[in-house]
């Protein structure tokens, strides 16, 4: 019994160290400070790449005009649908030479502002 | 008289009487002495070199650059029996029907008449340069589907088109034209070869309405004039070369006091070349490495050398207004951080795995506007037998890089929408352009052709516009240059030339 209650304790330990450390650490995910666009740049996979690209993106608006731009075009799909009808529209921009569809620059450039 | 012959050795007061004079022993002159042997012709084709390199005869073809950098004259020719050939990669593609079209965006463009009217030139041409079976677009994507898929680029302006390449039997590539083609030069029994034998001036009847006779001079072995003699033709045909033909026109002034069929003032004008930028972009290609007929030469099982390249649509030159310039995989790169990050980030936003994506730097043939300033002129200074040398004022407009920029978008555009790729422009400023700029050696425009003399140095029938009896042969004769490489091209347009000096000698 007593060994039992070991046992449980010890993982309930171990769960609530490695609950810890996904919260309050960066070691398993990272975490970033709340802001006001956080339903938008959750659309983002991997949003420390998208950051690091979003740095290269030049004259970009400030954080709110980019968030209200984006705002509309992910409600209605997605920002896979936004990407693909940006690239039928012909919207496309340069980020560093890269040539990359508009939302995924103001996604990026939204991510990178934080 | 037939048989290779040395100039040096004929007497000084010797007077050649030809039915056909052929100048310049490269591709084109080589090609039209082939085509018109067993006829009844008499042709003489008369070589500046011999049947090697030899740095005296190099020489002549120094000359002077203007403000805008450019290759040293001599260096991106060869003044021997083979010409140009002797030096180059072997690189085929035939010209596309939009490069014969005059472009409403593109001043000066456009030809006498369209592709078809080489078309049926080109197999002979395809033969003459051993390139193999006739494959190109028509055919590449078949025959080379066992070495690997074409990019899926989608619909829109760029397609996977194809060079062939050219493939002396032996162990000898590409096909050197003098050496591979002496023998049968030899065999020709109305064919005499003269080496050694550098044309110093085309001379002019008083009426300046044809060809009298031709000055030829040698070289002694110290470098200096040696013999002097004549050759009076019937016909001639210039095939020296797309610089080499504008200074003899040029220079040949006593009678024309321009220079022969300068009389519009054309001769020299129009020079081109296709500059060749290189690492003008990074593809992505997001699903692993590109096939491998992308980035080398690949021999298909019918002997056919095959490389694949990205060329415009017609309808997409139209649409953006841009010239025919092609991009082609040098060779596999590493992704910088930003590189990778955006490669992430875009392949997620699509919905794509590219987890073993593969970046590829690219490098362009580019396609030059017609453009008159940018020239050859005579100057001062003169080559060891009395010829002016020249002088090349070379010009690349900034509208030319933002023109091939725009293609390169379109690369990008479709990628993203195939969700195959994506790209990345490396090209910024003029800086940057002329960074990496490599250059064809593809000497073009300088004779150009026009059916209208005013625009023109010769008709289409390549005769020299007012003058009975002297053509052209050779890329200098192209109003329009494209993007496909210049040697198979000319030597189709060459043996048309043929097939019309049959008629007229008949």
């Amino acid at each position: 019994m007593r060994r039992r209650a070991l046992i449980v304790g010890l993982a309930a330990a171990g769960a609530a160290v490695a609950a810890g450390l996904y919260r309050f650490t960066d070691l398993f995910v990272k975490h970033y400070p709340p802001t006001p666009y956080d339903d938008v740049l959750a659309a983002l996979t991997d949003r420390e790449q998208a950051a690091r690209f979003g740095a290269a993106v030049a004259g970009m608006a400030d954080a709110n005009d980019l968030a209200e731009k984006l705002r509309p075009v992910l409600k209605s799909g997605g920002l896979d649908t936004a990407v693909k009808a940006d690239i039928a529209a012909d919207r496309l921009t340069e980020v560093g030479g890269w040539v990359v569809p508009q939302s995924v620059a103001q996604i990026s450039a939204l991510a990178a502002k934080n | 008289m037939t048989g290779f012959r040395d100039a040096r050795t004929l007497d000084t007061a010797t007077v050649l009487e030809p039915d056909l004079a052929i100048i310049g022993g490269g591709p084109a002159g080589i090609s039209l002495a082939l085509s018109l042997a067993g006829t009844k012709l008499n042709i003489l084709l008369l070589e500046s070199g011999g049947e090697n390199f030899e740095s005296q005869n190099q020489k002549m073809y120094a000359g002077s650059i203007g403000e805008q950098s450019y290759i040293a004259l001599d260096a991106g020719r060869l003044r021997f029996l083979g010409g140009g050939t002797n030096h180059w990669g072997g690189w085929c593609r035939p010209m596309d029907e939009i490069d014969f079209e005059a472009r409403s965006w593109m001043p000066h463009s456009g030809w006498p008449f369209p592709r078809k009217a080489l078309e049926p030139y080109f197999p002979r041409a395809q033969a003459l340069v051993e390139a193999g079976p006739w494959i190109y677009d028509q055919k590449g994507d078949a025959e080379t589907a066992s070495r690997g898929s074409v990019l899926p680029l989608g619909k829109g302006g760029l397609y996977t088109s194809w060079f062939q390449f050219s493939k002396m039997r032996g162990d000898v590539l590409p096909t050197q034209f003098g050496k591979r083609y002496k023998d049968e030069l030899t065999r020709a029994a109305n064919i005499t070869p003269l080496l050694q034998a550098n044309i110093t001036a085309i001379r002019l009847s008083p009426d300046a309405r044809r060809v009298e006779r031709l000055d030829v001079a040698t070289f002694e072995s110290n470098g200096g004039a040696g013999k002097r003699f004549t050759v009076r033709p019937r016909f001639v045909v210039l095939a020296a070369g797309g610089m080499e033909n504008a200074r003899l026109l040029l220079a040949s002034n006593d009678v024309m006091k321009a220079g022969v069929g300068n009389q519009n003032d054309l001769v020299g004008r129009f020079f081109a070349d296709n500059p060749i930028p290189r690492d003008v972009a990074t593809l992505v290609s997001f699903a692993g490495p590109l096939a491998p007929f992308y980035g080398s030469n690949q021999k298909l099982d019918d002997g056919a050398i095959m490389r694949a390249t990205f060329a415009p649509t017609a309808a997409f030159c139209r649409s953006a207004q841009v010239a025919g310039s092609l991009s082609t995989i040098e060779q596999p790169i590493e992704l910088d951080d930003l590189g990778k990050a955006a490669v992430v980030t875009t392949a997620i936003a699509l919905g794509v795995d590219a987890s073993n994506a593969k970046a590829y730097s690219l490098g362009c043939g580019m396609e030059l506007t017609p453009d008159p300033d940018r020239r050859l002129t005579l100057t001062g200074e003169k080559d060891s037998l009395g010829l002016p040398r020249l002088k090349l004022e070379m010009r690349i407009a900034d509208e030319e890089f933002a023109r091939y920029r725009r293609t390169l978008g379109e690369m990008g555009r479709q990628l993203l929408a195939s969700g195959t790729g994506m790209l990345r422009i490396d090209k910024h400023s003029r800086d940057d352009w002329m960074k990496t700029m490599d250059w064809g050696h593809h000497h073009v425009g300088t004779t150009r052709m026009h059916a209208d003399p005013k625009q023109g140095v010769v008709n289409a029938d390549s005769r020299v516009h007012g003058l009975s009896n002297l053509y052209i042969a050779g890329s200098s004769v192209f109003p329009t240059y494209g993007a496909s490489n210049p040697t198979m091209n000319l030597i189709a347009l060459t043996l048309r030339l043929a097939d019309h000096l049959k008629k007229v000698t008949a």
